[in-house]
């Protein structure tokens, strides 16, 4: 999902996550209105926010302890030792999350949903606080929720590393979509749609 | 049964949050405290007055603490969106006003268990043996405040001045319980017994239960606001 500064990215993507309810229409997920009272549905909704989601005063372990039990799972040491070790933190386990840097944060969020396990994944601009290992892990985790069948939507300023991901493309532009159509080889359309609403963007 | 898992899940976060920083709980005691210092010094109260002033300084000194404990109360939630994460989550909105009307209460009694006492002491009432009916009383008080209070923080949370909003809005609120409480402590340091207060011990305790269950129901649209 692409598209300039205040094209309505995040409030979509906050809709989608149950964040806001829309003042018309309705979200349906699997055929089902997403509602205030949908608890169940909010099971199946991960949203990545780099930097975010997790409590300063509680340690990395303690809020993969947290989040987990509050998405009814309880997942043992070992599982969380091994989300832990997967983006690198392991050593970090019993750190409060203060003590983190803003890219270690955002590695910590993707071990959280790689143990929730969300059917429909969305990320808001999730590369600007990650190093290059934490970009090659991020996009490693969203590969393997793609196999596993989970829908991913990505908003994100980095056009080159999302076209190499996506197998769609949104183009938002003043809160209207502008441009929706799954990849093609070559996507002459793509460029053109990009080039008019994002001119002074990469491309 | 899902709704009291995290309640308690909500709840034991919010205390060990609270060991951690210590600053809820240090700020409202040390105040709390203050509070019956300045009333000590300043009130010269005979004893004939004694009690009907003494219940009156008491829940003010409580009114007040307490709205301390609720401009907190999301404190944790504010920062690096936590209430959005929880907001995400499966858990029943419900859940997260029950923990945190519980985690205020539980702020409020830890006060009141000091502070009452010592109010005691200071103001040399000498019926002791009422302590734990007066207890009971300012338990039934101190929820219904935690309950209005919270459903209260929570609608003011995104306000730009929500500090000053909050009692602006809540004190009026407030009035049953505050009007109940007192008439209910007035006649137990009065005759020892509730007796002829009963109907206010009813109206505090119908308006316990009344908010709970208000709260419980609308929180996921207060939350929102």
């Amino acid at each position: 999902m692409l598209g300039p500064n205040g094209a309505g990215k995040t409030t979509l993507l906050k809709l989608l996550a149950g964040l806001l309810y829309p003042t018309q229409g309705e979200i349906l997920f699997d055929g089902v209105p997403l509602t205030r009272t949908a608890t169940e549905l909010r099971a199946a909704i991960g949203f990545l926010a780099p930097s975010d989601h997790l409590y300063e005063d509680l340690t990395v372990a303690e809020n993969l302890d947290f989040f987990t039990a509050l998405y009814g799972k309880s997942p043992p040491k070992a599982a969380i030792h091994h989300a832990l070790q997967s983006v690198g933190l392991e050593r970090w386990s019993n750190e409060y999350i203060s003590a983190l840097s803003s890219g270690m944060k955002c590695r910590l969020s993707i071990a959280k949903w790689q143990l929730l396990e969300p059917s429909l994944m969305l990320l808001d601009e999730p590369y600007g606080v990650l190093d290059g290992s934490g970009v090659d892990l991020l996009e490693g985790f969203l590969k393997a929720q793609a196999q596993k069948g989970h829908i991913i939507v990505i908003a994100s300023h980095h056009i080159s590393r999302v076209l190499q991901l996506c197998s769609r493309a949104l183009i938002l532009h003043q809160g209207k979509l502008f441009f929706d159509e799954p990849r093609q080889q070559p996507w002459e359309s793509f460029y053109r749609a990009f080039g008019e609403f994002m001119p002074h963007n990469e491309s | 049964m899902k709704l009291l898992r995290h309640t308690a899940l909500l709840l034991w976060k919010d205390v060990r949050l609270e060991m951690r920083r210590r600053e809820s709980l240090l700020t409202m005691f040390f105040f709390g405290t203050l509070l019956l210092f300045v009333f000590h010094f300043s009130f010269d109260l005979a004893p004939d007055r004694m009690v009907e002033t003494t219940p009156a300084l008491l829940w003010l000194a409580f009114l007040f603490t307490g709205t301390l404990g609720l401009a907190q109360l999301f404190e944790a939630e504010r920062g690096n969106h936590c209430l959005d994460a929880l907001l995400l989550s499966p858990m029943d909105r419900g859940a997260l006003f029950l923990a945190k009307t519980g985690f205020n209460v539980v702020l409020m009694t830890l006060v009141e268990i000091v502070v009452i006492p010592l109010f005691w002491i200071l103001f040399n009432l000498r019926s002791w043996d009422l302590i734990p009916l007066l207890f009971l009383i300012v338990f039934l008080g101190t929820v219904g405040f935690c309950v209005l209070g919270t459903i209260l923080s929570a609608v003011t949370l995104k306000a730009r001045a929500r500090e000053l909003l909050l009692p602006l809005v809540l004190f009026p609120l407030m009035i049953p319980v505050i009007l109940a409480t007192i008439r209910l402590m007035e006649n137990v340091l009065r005759f020892g017994v509730i007796g002829d207060a009963a109907p206010w011990l009813r109206l505090l305790i119908g308006f316990d239960v009344i908010f709970i269950t208000v709260g419980v129901l609308i929180f996921d649209r207060v939350i929102d606001v």
